[in-house]
């Protein structure tokens, strides 16, 4: 059962989310459905690098890359969100690059600091540069992906927010399965032995620095497809502290990984989606949010180590125990 | 096979290890001793490239690594079995021995990403034959499907020396090796590590407390104190040198 639940989860919350669009009717919950898909590959890319037992606080800076990124590109050199779109998942998989060696060198605590500064060095760096990100203003009127002509769907106007909802979805799906796909691959067999035994890997003839950076970067490059995917749904970018690529941003993105569970590749697509949709069901109390997402982290974090995605085995093991008497 | 010239380390204020030479032949069993904090274990991670020397040269089949990494080492012909890291815990026996095959599995970018292909699953086959053999001879062939981290302590050092294996080395450093093992486990682990030099025809270098073991096992050994060589030679000859005996054995001979 374990081997299927992933596949059976990814196949469910894409029949789910595509439902979910033609029944939401309104913007204010596409719009909802919209955020959820793109946390849903933040939290995924972010496992990515869980994987290696790194905890980054830094994946909303390589959002705030690929969205900054892909917004300038469309606004200042005209070139086309088909094109903009990967090539900000790539400026974020060459920062992360460069980044790498210096960085993963570290590990643990020390990773999860250094990732917390550069993305806040990143989000000031936006908030100041004036010139080029509109500073403390931001972006505004970025534009959307536009009209394109399909074949077999005639011309579709992806500025609609239902258009753009499945465009996201299906973009966000599409980064998915990639992810999935490396976690079945033999390169994370690989990452489990660098995670277990970094030294004896090393001894082994695996190259555990190329690894880690080759990680950090696949992880880098989704979280810019999903800072990009954001800009040109909100059509406007700020960098206050209370922004998406502020602290709290990353504290979330990290509880919605550790709440669905980190150890299956289902775990960030569950956590994201049910604690977004407590939250938004706790909109009217705006100010407790953080204190009821804080609670059922305790609770997960004490009762349930293992995550959400944790409940059907341990079921199982209760029943085994039952039988055993 | 190995030599090692002039090998110092300094750790900031503290000399690890200082000027020492070491000549290691081929199908030596080669012991490193000496009281805690002589500089075995450094001298040992200078030879499997975990940390590189201050000064000095290591040279393995006539070629100079003293600045390579672990990884290149290890497609030299240089494992080791470490004291803390033995295994991959989250694995069972058998795949353990398929990591430590890696650099011979063939592996190229379609069995990576596909490991469903027809093509991977025929070299996963021969690779699980070749995992076998070596988990019959380190005496775990009835374990081979349990996780790796659920053998009894004697077990897991076995693992962790046939994972050394089936790298393929040449040369074969073991980080005490005996360490918590009953004298059951010790006996078998030394015929253990005679068998691989005999029949597998390894360079194999000790570092090790169990001074019979030490006896029993090595060629020759290298006694180090504060960093520095104190005696070479003999392992039966070495442990009468008065000097040897003030610096490791002292404390039991006043015992006595």
């Amino acid at each position: 059962m374990n081997k299927k639940t992933n596949t059976m989860i990814i196949l469910l919350f894409t029949l789910v989310s595509f439902l979910a669009g033609r029944w939401a009717g309104n913007d204010y919950l596409l719009s909802v459905l919209i955020l959820i898909a793109i946390n849903v590959l933040m939290a995924c890319s972010l496992r990515t690098i869980f994987i290696l037992e790194q905890i980054s606080l830094g994946h909303v800076g390589f959002a705030l890359i690929g969205a900054y990124s892909s917004a300038l590109m469309v606004m200042k050199l005209n070139i086309s969100f088909w094109l903009a779109l990967p090539l900000s998942g790539s400026i974020c998989a060459l920062t992360a690059l460069l980044l790498g060696y210096p960085f993963l060198r570290l590990k643990g605590i020390y990773f999860a600091i250094l990732t917390f500064m550069l993305a806040e060095s990143l989000r000031l760096i936006a908030y100041n540069w004036r010139s080029l990100t509109g500073g403390q203003f931001g972006l505004t009127d970025i534009p959307g992906p536009g009209t394109i002509g399909l074949p077999f769907l005639g011309t579709i106007d992806f500025d609609t927010m239902e258009n753009y909802y499945y465009l996201t979805l299906m973009v966000v799906i599409l980064s998915i399965l990639v992810l999935f796909f490396i976690e079945k691959s033999h390169l994370n067999v690989k990452w489990r032995a660098i995670k277990d035994a970094e030294s004896l890997a090393q001894s082994v003839g695996m190259n555990a620095i190329l690894h880690r950076i080759m990680n950090f970067v696949i992880a880098s490059f989704f979280a810019g497809i999903g800072g990009a995917l954001f800009a040109h749904y909100q059509k406007g970018l700020s960098v206050e502290v209370t922004s998406r690529f502020g602290i709290m941003a990353s504290i979330y993105l990290l509880v919605y990984v550790v709440i669905g569970g980190k150890e299956k590749f289902s775990g960030p697509i569950v956590g994201t989606i049910v604690l977004m949709m407590i939250s938004e069901f706790a909109r009217s109390f705006e100010e407790y949010r953080p204190i009821i997402i804080g609670f059922i982290a305790i609770i997960v974090v004490l009762f349930l180590p293992e995550g959400v995605t944790g409940i059907p085995e341990r079921l199982t093991r209760l029943k085994q125990q039952l039988k055993k008497g | 096979m190995l030599k090692i010239k002039n090998l110092s380390k300094r750790f900031g204020g503290i000399q690890a290890v200082t000027e020492l030479d070491i000549d290691i032949k081929e199908r030596q069993i080669f012991g490193l001793i000496g009281p805690n904090g002589a500089g075995k274990s450094t001298t040992l991670n200078m030879i499997d490239g975990s940390l590189f020397p201050t000064t000095g040269t290591i040279i393995f089949k006539e070629e100079n690594i003293t600045h390579q990494r672990p990884c290149s080492r290890a497609g030299k012909g240089i494992a080791r079995v470490f004291q803390k890291d033995v295994l991959f815990s989250s694995f069972s026996a058998r795949e353990n021995i398929k990591l430590g095959l890696h650099l011979h599995s063939n592996l190229g970018l379609k069995e990576i990403f596909f490991p469903w292909s027809a093509i991977s699953k025929k070299k996963d086959r021969i690779l699980d034959e070749k995992a076998m053999e070596i988990l019959k001879f380190v005496r775990l062939g009835e374990k081979a499907d349990e996780m790796a981290i659920n053998l009894p302590h004697g077990n897991q050092r076995a693992l962790g020396l046939g994972i050394a294996m089936a790298t393929g080395c040449d040369m074969l450093l073991l980080d005490e090796p005996l360490t918590g093992m009953n004298a059951q486990e010790t006996d078998q682990m030394m015929e253990m590590i005679t068998t691989l030099r005999d029949e597998k025809n390894l360079t194999i270098v000790i570092v090790e407390h169990n001074i019979k073991a030490v006896l029993g096992l090595c060629d020759q050994v290298v006694v180090l104190d504060f960093g520095k060589k104190i005696a070479q030679g003999d392992p039966d000859m070495v442990v009468e040198m008065p000097n040897v005996i003030e610096a490791w054995l002292g404390a039991e001979q006043d015992a006595v």
